[in-house]
């Protein structure tokens, strides 16, 4: 089922997006397209390795944010026991969809940028607000290139006694709200999330929001085919950041069962 | 250990011990040795007048520039190694015009001026394997005069990149004499009239030859007409009248 | 390339532009200018914020609003900022509204084989005193005019505008003639107006707005005393003035 209206009633191209790695609403054309300089250099990737949504809330204590820990070869479950929430220093944290590989490469860009701070011995660390502007200006500059890093992410923290939560992707394009989701879950997710979220962050409990985002990830399970039962949680709060083990999805499926035509019916 | 004393007036970018860097303040003396160049400034705009020393009868006087528009609101009297001065006014024009274009307005007077002065400090200064742009400080001084929102302004410049605003100034080899004229005779409420009186009277003051329209220039910047060079027939008026 | 690595051309097109969303709008008055954005930030269907700001303050005399493709936006927003203090550094003034206005242009046009794409609405106060608006399109061509809306909705609120601020379709009462500029309550009205009506009627438009008014020099304040959530951002009293006014759009 293709559920963008714009690609309804077009011819069906399997040469293109074979595996449905597009976001929604960028889905390529399916026309064939005859561009004057398609034998001219072209610097551009796909993503190959990729992870789906990320979702991440304001707190009372800090942020929270969750990624489950599947890394899919188009539509092959390929690794289940990948880390997709990554810390930066000890504010921040920051979570990834999209192309895996380009992720490991931000991964060493800031694990370095953070060392490179660290030697300076000035007492000074960068918080959440000074990698997510990094991150801006090298997503951007790669688009730039034409030669993106293939990732959604979003970066959140708690420094000095703010709340920091933002997100970026390969275009470039950065925006901040009290609740964020990437991938999927920007159209399953959010709607959950801002209901619970948006106004409440100052009254909401970490045991609320970590409710809220196991019952999102459960959602997505179940609806996102690109998603695995397993995730972990990060937490930014004064203590520091915290990532938790593998949590596993409790689901049921017997409802299948019942529903015509999924079921072990035969009429 | 220490070059000996004379030594340090070798290279442009060595200081002596005693904190000079020789080559810029020759350079500065050889303004002493140009004709006297005058700028006077009044409510009602800047006058810029110079000497044109005439060597021989056989020397087309008119060939001698040493006045020089920068651009409509903005125009240059200069003293000293004049040829240096065209590399500087080539520099203020293109900054001027450039400005004009990525701004849609006129360049500040002091903008202008800072930017000859930014050329004026790159002797000497290289890339490791490149030769020098410059290999000498220039040797001249340049009276910058113009209007803009300010109001009628004049600016000197000399070869160590330093800038000034006057009110009335003279250059070159009648300076110091010229600059205690100006001093007694300048007033703040002048007319550009007058002005052109005063710079003639002080030029005529310093000069060997005798003061005709053909070994004078005289030029104006007004907020009305901008920036213009007095012909022969106007300087004559004025010299008549002095 | 020499080294033959693009030899081998790789697949697939990867579009470096997309389009965010959201309105903005602006309208000269005699001695003030209005210049509003609404703070949706939105891709396709989905609405990525309700907070994002177009609209922004450049000097006490000048407001760019930027809308199109936000990254782009973002950018070109900081790069002008920069050059705006470069010049103050360079020439010991804030720079005038129609030297940025033009700057706007070289900057825009030096990009001109990979644009930024987004549609600017500079408005401020002139040298002179005056209200003015300043429009953009992605590649530099600009114009100063009375009034221009852009973005998502600019079909449905500039043939109001024309309406409202042109007197289109207007005939004046007899031995009357049109007025060439609005008093500011009248075009307050006008902007808060056409906001919530593109709220109504395109779903890129809606969650929040922001209108800044910017006053000449000596104006009084009068027209804006009693603005709701009004916030003043002007570094001086005695030079042209700058307000914002936040409003609630809304949010479905």
């Amino acid at each position: 089922m293709d559920h963008f209206p714009t690609n309804w009633g077009r011819p069906r191209n399997d040469a293109y997006d074979a595996y449905n790695t597009y976001p929604l609403h960028q889905r390529p054309s399916n026309a064939p397209t005859h561009d004057k300089f398609a034998d001219a250099v072209q610097r551009t990737q796909q993503p190959i390795v990729t992870g789906t949504s990320v979702l991440a809330i304001m707190y009372k204590d800090g942020i929270m944010m969750a990624a489950d820990n599947l890394a899919s070869y188009g539509s092959l479950a390929r690794f289940k026991s990948i880390q997709r929430l990554h810390a930066v220093g000890s504010n921040t944290v920051l979570g990834a969809s999209g192309d895996m590989s380009d992720f490991q490469h931000i991964q060493s860009l800031l694990d370095a940028l953070v060392t490179e701070e660290f030697t300076h011995q000035d007492a000074n660390t960068l918080g959440p607000a000074e990698i997510h502007e990094y991150l801006a200006r090298v997503m951007y500059a790669r688009r730039s290139k034409m030669n993106p890093l293939w990732n959604a992410l979003l970066v959140g923290g708690f420094k000095d006694g703010k709340r920091f939560l933002a997100y970026v992707d390969l275009l470039g394009v950065t925006y901040t709200a009290p609740s964020l989701a990437t991938g999927y879950g920007a159209h399953i997710a959010i709607p959950l999330l801002r209901q619970a979220v948006d106004g409440r962050q100052d009254t909401l409990t970490e045991e609320e929001a970590r409710k809220l985002l196991h019952d999102c990830m459960r959602v997505l399970f179940y609806r996102d085919a690109r998603s695995l039962d397993k995730y972990q949680v990060a937490t930014v709060t004064d203590a520091g950041v915290d990532i938790s083990d593998t949590i596993k999805i409790d689901t049921t499926w017997d409802f299948a069962e019942g529903i015509r035509g999924y079921g072990a019916q035969t009429q | 250990m220490f070059l000996t004393r004379s030594e340090y007036d070798r290279g442009v970018n060595t200081f002596s011990p005693e904190g000079r860097l020789f080559q810029v303040e020759y350079a500065i003396e050889a303004i002493k040795l140009g004709s006297t160049t005058v700028g006077v400034r009044t409510p009602e705009g800047v006058v810029l007048g110079v000497e044109k020393r005439v060597q021989s009868p056989l020397l087309e006087s008119s060939s001698i520039e040493k006045i020089m528009e920068i651009d409509a609101h903005l125009g240059c009297a200069m003293s000293g190694l004049t040829a240096d001065a065209r590399t500087m006014v080539d520099h203020a024009r293109v900054t001027a015009q450039n400005h004009a274009f990525t701004y849609d307005e006129r360049i500040r007077i002091e903008s202008a001026t800072q930017a000859v002065c930014d050329l004026a400090l790159r002797f000497g200064e290289s890339v490791h394997d490149e030769e020098a742009l410059m290999s000498r400080p220039f040797g001249v001084a340049l009276l910058i005069a113009g209007v803009d929102e300010g109001g009628p302004q004049l600016f000197h410049t000399d070869p160590s990149g330093t800038f000034v605003r006057y009110d009335a100034k003279a250059i070159g080899s009648g300076s110091e004499a010229a600059q205690s004229e100006l001093q007694d005779k300048w007033h703040s409420q002048m007319t550009l009239r007058e002005a052109h009186l005063l710079t003639l009277r002080v030029l005529k003051q310093v000069m060997e030859e005798k003061l005709d329209q053909h070994n004078v220039q005289l030029a104006q910047v007004t907020p009305s007409k901008g920036f213009e060079i007095l012909d022969e027939v106007k300087l004559k008026e004025i010299i008549d009248a002095m | 390339m020499p080294d033959g690595s693009f030899s081998h051309p790789q697949q697939r097109q990867f579009n470096p532009y997309s389009d965010n969303g959201g309105t903005i709008l602006a309208i000269a008055g005699a001695d003030f200018t209005v210049i509003a954005g609404d703070t949706r930030q939105s891709e396709g269907y989905s609405i990525q914020t309700r907070y994002a700001p177009k609209v922004f303050r450049l000097t006490d005399r000048a407001v760019l609003a930027v809308n199109g493709f936000a990254a782009d936006g973002n950018m070109f927003v900081k790069k002008v900022k920069q050059r705006l203090e470069w010049y103050r550094h360079a020439h010991a003034k804030d720079m005038p509204l129609r030297a940025i206005a033009r700057l706007i242009q070289t900057m825009l046009y030096a990009q001109r084989f990979f644009p930024y794409y987004v549609y600017n609405i500079l408005g401020g106060i002139e040298e002179d005193g005056s209200g003015a608006v300043y429009s953009f399109d992605p590649v530099g061509s600009y114009e100063r005019e009375a009034c221009r809306a852009a973005g998502a909705a600019q079909s449905l609120v500039q043939p109001f505008l024309d309406n409202q601020i042109y007197f289109k379709n207007q005939a004046a009462a007899p031995n009357q003639s049109h007025p060439a500029h609005l008093p500011l309550p009248d075009v307050l009205s006008i902007v808060i107006d056409s906001f919530t009506s593109a709220t109504e009627r395109h779903i890129e438009v809606g969650d929040g707005l922001e209108i800044y008014v910017v006053l000449a020099k000596g104006r009084s304040a009068q027209g804006l005393e009693g603005a709701r959530g009004i916030q003043e951002l002007s570094t001086k009293s005695d030079g042209d003035r700058v307000f914002v006014i936040r409003r609630e759009l809304k949010k479905d």
